[in-house]
């Protein structure tokens, strides 16, 4: 189910009436929130036939994909029953390979459905160069939606009870609705169960300030991507979609391909928060104004926050961090990025969109770029580094946006053409009028250091301000509701 | 164990949900009224493709125009045919008046009655040209026609048919869309067509430009039914479009080429008696010396030629016309 579709507006209403009659039992609270998240993903159609979701035998097709619902109920449940075993189990050893189980489990079936073909189609074209003439193979696998999300959840969940961080559940219901909790469930943020576990054993306290806050996230979140992200996407589309390029085209549609990722993974990420505060819970903020940022290790610290401290926490840290000398560190931080750009998805340009990154990372902690150069503090030089820190991270865009390898080859050559088609005035003039709302909210939120600044205003011009985005949504919706990239991810 | 408790009451939740939902409501009376007022421009809905091409032709039709010479038809007379060079060829100016495959003769008869009333006296020829595949259908598709019609009456052209379109309609969105929007914002063109031409705006620059003229970008294999013939109803819509023929001015018509093996081998003689019926239902005299077909490679689709084969073809055309008015 897509937050911007028809259908999720009615499941929320009716599920907002039951959340309501059920306000008297805690374990009924959380039965709802579980059958809600399984109907949820239940309807929702794999990407690669999502033109089912919309059809009229959408509930055929819904229990068409309960295969795929029964793998996300069977990875939990499987992790579930290691977390407890690993909570009780006293020997090192045994318990190692029980986390080891759980790890080779939940990345087995993750690697099987997201990487099985990405390997046998590279592995045969590798073959074919070295002469030996290997007939193409693949299993043709669909990609079971969130499922990058949610084995990323539970996995950190068995972990942190390896690690005893945290005590396993012994509520089944419990652990079930933290594994698929609606809001979050396809396209994160990817929670921590220390954090958003216990929400779902005790009675929880709804304040108006909640609500406020969760109505304001929604529309703001709806308005990113139903009015910006949607129409940023055909821009961006145009020049990738094209075999021909110029450094105008590439510029323009790389800043808009940035844009449209950006507002359409944070309005995700905005609606999921509002709608857990709306039902009185807190999940993470996934994103904090990465397009503020003046260096790179900021803009991770401001970008898919959940992903990035996940990897850091469970990837980064257990490889060694930065405590093995700066050769190690290096190591660590490109494999470690390198891994975080496979995990959205089995191609070269993630795997390239990862080294970019990871390069730039550690390049950021080599020796000159601790030299303190007086510049960088002054209001010239910071705006010298945001530049310079965008330009990368844009041109890291381009990578992640790419087709293939020839796409990138061609796209970086084009930087230098200055030959520019018949459109670009009217592509210039989208780019505008659709990036000033975003600039005007961010600008905003970037001086009041408060991402919920709006909330600070008037009550009635806040209100109006929400009008005024409920009514720039309808105008802009599409009644078939544009996919979010991230799930396919 | 209680699920939760919620501090605040029903009245002071209702602000929060209602004064967004009042906000939504003025912007609808006010588009509703900017429209009953005429306080807010005509309607132009050109929101996508097809609605760009349809409304460019159907402004150019109701515009001044120094054309003596005007073509009329399905999507391979605004595909197939360069204006532009046809007029350089005959050496009178020439206004391609086609559209896409979703009107028919009866909308291309309104289009002439349109151009005639706005240039009188100025219209010498009407070219009337149809692909085959066009011919055998029964009727044009409401939702275009309605949306022409529209334009000419200064109307806003509402989808109605399906829940949201109703409350589109409610909440001004189509006036919004068709009256602001599509004037204020040049929108991105989809696919082939966003790549070639870009954004609404531009595609009607470019139209413009070429006298009505488009090229195809978006090549699709041959396929479809290789079956023609002449729909009954378009008799009494010939009949109609030759009612709209101003006295003195000589009216042809020709059929667009079909890919010569995906046509099969009888298709020039069975073209050859449909085109006869037509020109007599029309009173029309037969483009006969037009290729009926053309190799399969000069296509990109079953009715649209490839950029590179339109200068050759427009030729043959002009070739054709020149004949006839010798």
């Amino acid at each position: 189910m897509l937050f911007n579709s028809g259908i999720f507006l009615q499941f929320f209403a009716a599920f907002l009436l039951l959340y309501w009659l059920v306000r008297g039992s805690l374990s009924r609270r959380n039965w709802l929130i579980l059958a809600a998240s399984y109907l949820f993903y239940g309807w929702w159609a794999p990407v690669s036939d999502s033109s089912e979701a919309n059809s009229a035998d959408a509930l055929v097709t819904a229990i068409w994909h309960c295969r795929f619902l029964a793998l996300l109920v069977a990875t939990s449940l499987f992790d579930f029953f290691i977390a407890r075993r690993l909570d009780t189990l006293q020997s090192p050893k045994q318990r190692k390979y029980l986390l080891a189980a759980s790890i080779v489990a939940n990345l087995g079936v993750l690697g099987f459905f997201k990487y099985a073909d990405f390997f046998l189609h590279s592995a045969t074209d590798a073959l074919n160069a070295l002469g030996l003439s290997v007939a193409p193979r693949t299993l043709g696998l669909v990609l079971p939606v969130g499922i990058s999300f949610y084995t990323f959840q539970s996995m950190s969940y068995t972990i942190d009870v390896y690690r005893r961080e945290l005590s396993a559940t012994r509520s089944l219901t419990n652990f079930l609705a933290f594994v698929t909790f609606f809001p979050q469930l396809v396209a994160g943020p990817i929670e921590r169960a220390r954090h958003l576990l216990p929400q779902f054993e005790r009675t929880r306290v709804i304040t108006l300030p909640m609500v406020e806050e969760g109505i304001w996230l929604i529309l703001w979140g709806m308005f990113k991507k139903v009015v910006l992200a949607d129409n940023f996407a055909p821009l961006a589309d145009m020049v990738f979609g094209d075999q021909t390029y110029s450094a105008a085209t590439v510029l323009l549609g790389t800043l808009a391909f940035g844009l449209q990722i950006y507002c359409d993974f944070s309005g995700y990420s905005d609606i999921a928060r509002g709608t857990a505060r709306v039902l009185g819970f807190d999940i993470m903020w996934n994103f904090n104004l990465p397009y503020s940022a003046t260096s790179l290790r900021e803009f991770w610290q401001r970008w898919h926050i959940s992903l990035s401290t996940w990897l850091r926490d469970y990837l980064y840290i257990p490889l060694g961090g930065n405590r093995l000398g700066s050769t190690r560190t290096t190591v660590n931080l490109t494999l470690t990025m390198l891994l975080g750009g496979l995990w959205h998805g089995a191609a070269w340009n993630f795997v390239l969109w990862g080294l970019w990154h990871g390069t730039g990372l550690a390049l950021t902690r080599s020796p000159i770029s601790n030299f303190q150069f007086p510049i960088l503090n002054s209001k010239v030089g910071r705006s010298l580094a945001w530049l310079a820190t965008m330009l990368f991270v844009f041109y890291g865009w381009l990578l992640f946006r790419a087709t293939s390898l020839g796409q990138i080859t061609a796209m970086t050559g084009a930087l230098g053409n200055f030959t520019a088609p018949a459109w670009i005035t009217s592509f210039v003039i989208n780019l505008i009028v659709f990036t000033l709302p975003l600039a005007a909210m961010e600008l905003w939120q970037h001086k009041t250091r408060n991402l919920l600044a709006p909330l600070a205003l008037p009550r009635w011009l806040l209100m109006t301000l929400q009008g005024a985005l409920l009514t720039a949504v309808i105008l802009f919706w599409d009644k078939k509701g544009a996919t979010f990239i991230y799930f396919q991810f | 164990m209680k699920s939760h408790t919620c501090e605040f009451t029903a009245k002071a939740l209702a602000p929060l949900v209602g004064w967004p939902c009042v906000v939504v409501v003025a912007f609808a009376v006010l588009m509703h009224a900017g429209a009953s007022l005429r306080l807010l421009p005509a309607p132009r809905p050109t929101l996508d493709t097809e609605r760009t091409v349809l409304l460019h032709q159907a402004d150019a039709a109701q515009s001044m125009h120094d054309a003596e010479i005007i073509l009329l038809g399905d999507s391979s007379c605004l595909m197939n045919i360069s204006a532009r060079q046809l007029s350089t060829e005959l050496g009178r100016p020439v206004l391609n008046l086609g559209t896409f495959s979703f009107l028919d003769v009866n909308a291309h008869a309104a289009m002439l009655r349109r151009y005639a009333q706005a240039n009188p006296g100025k219209l010498r020829t009407v070219v009337l040209l149809m692909h085959a595949e066009s011919l055998r259908r029964l009727s044009a598709e409401p939702y275009y026609v309605e949306a022409l019609t529209n334009f000419w009456s200064g109307q806003d052209h509402f989808t109605t048919g399906t829940t949201a379109g109703q409350i589109n309609r409610a909440l001004g969105v189509d006036i919004f869309k068709g009256r602001l929007l599509s004037r204020a914002l040049p929108l991105p063109l989809g696919g082939a067509y966003g790549r070639r031409y870009g954004f609404t705006r531009d595609l009607e620059s470019a139209l413009t430009a070429e006298s009505g003229s488009a090229i195809d970008p978006d090549p699709q294999p041959l396929t479809g039914t290789a079956e023609y013939r002449l729909a009954p109803t378009l008799e009494k819509a010939s009949r109609t479009l030759r009612t709209a023929v101003p006295p003195g001015v000589t009216l042809f018509v020709g059929m667009t080429p079909a890919p010569e093996r995906f046509a099969g081998a009888r298709y020039p003689a069975q073209q050859a008696g449909m085109l006869r019926q037509w020109a007599d239902w029309l009173g029309a005299t037969a483009l006969t010396n037009l290729p009926p077909t053309l190799p399969d490679a000069d296509f990109v689709r079953t009715t649209h030629l490839s950029e590179g084969v339109i200068p050759a073809y427009t030729s043959s055309l002009a070739k054709a016309l020149q004949q006839h008015r010798r």
